[in-house]
């Protein structure tokens, strides 16, 4: 698991080590959650979400991520209230009743359009944020192959996040080589997008050659030999997380349903 | 039987031929060098015999590799995976790209194979004392050194308790101490594994290998003990005349050299002093 301090593909992660409730969930249990929250995000009105991306907010900062939370939800969610806020609060012509406030002429169904939007963007990323900060991949794909799912499948959620300190740092060499060689990559735009193709090509002929290269290697090691894989030290899994994990996934097509009625 | 049999073996990427009429054997537990110079064909060579040879557009233009009597893609993934295992040169190739931790590298390959638990815990155990890495258990495999990349890959492959384990260039990225640690646990392996050393020094080979075969631009210049690759005339053309008594001084160290007997730069003269001498220790 994640290490005090992180090195490789630990630097990539929002992963946040902890002992919560929420660190301890089998991966599954969460991740059932987070789909469950994605449905809820369109199905609920803005009643149900705002609530909803607040549960998820005060969980995060009870499992110690709070410093995550705060900077992804800000970064994220401010520049897109001040967007919403002017395109649907201020300039696009809303049916319905208008007010003067400090000099501005907002549409009242523009501004409950954009906290419709608004608080929908927030369940979902306060929800997948809940899920990453207290999730190590790691985790997650030992639960997969614990439950049997495909061993592909937990290789196309490992590899992006393994192989991508690799690729960056081959890229930050193949840049330098090329300006040693008297590529100009600090001149003027049309200079840098001239030297581009020279930075992409060899980047992009080493993955192609890393991938033949590496599913050799996963054929070595007998990736697929099997249907499943045995894992080590699999996440615990509980009767009640797996009767809950049910009870989620049942749920949905009801919220679904309900979504529907509603609107 | 042999355990692998390279049969007749001519191969091309494109027009230019890698390798041309490869015939050799490798026995259970045989400890083969396979030595050359640069582009001698030693890495397509290794690829062939590990099976990662033919794939693709990638095909013999004649002969072809067996094991136990049978062509290897009549073998079924899981009993390929049991039968070689290759260590290629570049270490960052070597990994999974499926594990966060050494552990779980080292573990990849047994885990797929669908072994019990306890089987896995004792063959992850083994391999990281083999490769020194009991330190590194819980570092992301792509933070290591290119040294301990390699050990890692080392390691990973002896966990899938192979019959023969084929290394290209396996020290390549070692520093001496590295080296002389994994040339130690490498003579604590099981004696029925075989190992195919693939080099393009003298030295290291000489401490692991007991039959040599010398690559010459594809094709077979040399195959037999090691006497007759140093006295072989392309040995020291390819290798130099000091990597041939700095071989001589290697066997000297491990108390295969006469006492007193002086170490030349001469080929001739370094085969004359080893040959009597190798014939008596066969005895």
């Amino acid at each position: 698991m994640a290490v005090a301090h992180p090195s490789g593909a630990d630097h990539a992660l929002l992963f946040v080590p902890g002992q919560s409730v929420m660190h301890r969930l089998n991966p599954l249990t969460k991740l059932t959650c987070v789909l469950w929250v994605a449905v809820a995000a369109f199905a609920l009105p803005p009643q149900g979400t705002i609530p909803l991306a607040l549960v998820a907010i005060a969980t995060g900062i009870f499992a110690g991520a709070g410093k995550v939370f705060a900077r992804r939800l800000i970064l994220t969610l401010v520049p897109l209230s001040l967007a919403l806020f002017v395109v649907h609060g201020i300039l696009v012509d809303h049916a319905g009743d208008r007010t003067v406030i400090l000099g501005l002429d907002l549409s009242h169904d523009g501004l409950a359009y954009m906290v419709r939007i608004l608080g929908r963007i927030a369940a979902l990323l306060s929800g997948s944020l809940l899920f990453v900060c207290t999730t190590h991949p790691a985790r997650l794909l030992k639960a997969l192959d614990a439950h049997r799912f495909p061993p592909g499948m937990a290789y196309v959620i490992a590899s992006p996040l393994l192989l991508l300190e690799p690729f960056t740092q081959r890229a930050r060499a193949i840049r330098e080589a090329q300006m040693a060689r008297g590529l100009n990559l600090e001149g003027s735009f049309l200079a840098r997008a001239k030297a581009f193709p020279a930075l992409l090509m060899p980047l992009v002929t080493l993955a192609l050659a890393d991938i033949d290269h590496r599913a050799q290697v996963l054929d070595g090691r007998g990736f697929r030999a099997m249907p499943h894989r045995t894992v080590l030290d699999a996440p615990r899994d509980s009767t009640a997380q797996r009767v809950a994990r049910w009870v989620i996934l049942i749920s949905i097509p009801f919220l679904i349903a309900g979504g529907i009625l509603w609107h | 039987m042999a355990l692998i049999e390279v049969d007749h073996l001519t191969f091309a990427y494109d027009t230019r031929p890698v390798l041309e009429e490869v015939t050799l054997a490798v026995a259970p537990g045989e400890k083969l060098a396979i030595l050359g110079g640069n582009g001698s064909g030693k890495s397509t060579l290794a690829q062939w015999i590990a099976g990662w040879l033919p794939r693709g557009t990638f095909a013999a233009s004649a002969g072809g590799v067996n094991i136990e009597g049978r062509p290897w893609d009549e073998l079924d993934d899981a009993t390929r995976a049991g039968t070689v295992q290759f260590v290629g040169q570049v270490p960052m190739q070597q990994l999974s790209g499926f594990a966060f931790t050494v552990r779980d590298e080292i573990a990849f390959g047994p885990g797929n194979l669908q072994l019990p638990e306890a089987e896995i815990r004792a063959r992850v155990d083994a391999a990281v004392a083999a490769c020194n890495l009991s330190h590194l258990l819980e570092r992301d495999p792509f933070s290591l050194s290119g040294g301990e990349q390699q050990r890692l890959s080392i390691a990973a492959a002896l966990a899938m308790r192979p019959r023969a384990l084929v290394l290209d260039e396996p020290t390549g990225n070692f520093d001496p101490e590295s080296r002389d640690a994994l040339l130690a646990q490498m003579a604590k392996l099981p004696a029925e594994l075989a190992i195919v050393w693939c080099d393009v020094t003298l030295g290291v080979p000489l401490a692991v290998a007991q039959r040599f075969v010398l690559l010459d631009a594809g094709r077979i210049a040399y195959d037999g003990d090691a006497a007759g690759l140093l006295a072989h005339p392309r040995t020291a053309e390819i290798f130099g005349l000091p990597a041939v008594a700095e071989a001589a001084l290697m066997l000297r160290a491990q108390g295969l050299w006469p006492e007193g007997a002086a170490i030349s730069a001469d080929a001739g003269q370094v085969a004359a002093v080893l040959r009597p001498m190798l014939a008596e220790a066969a005895r």
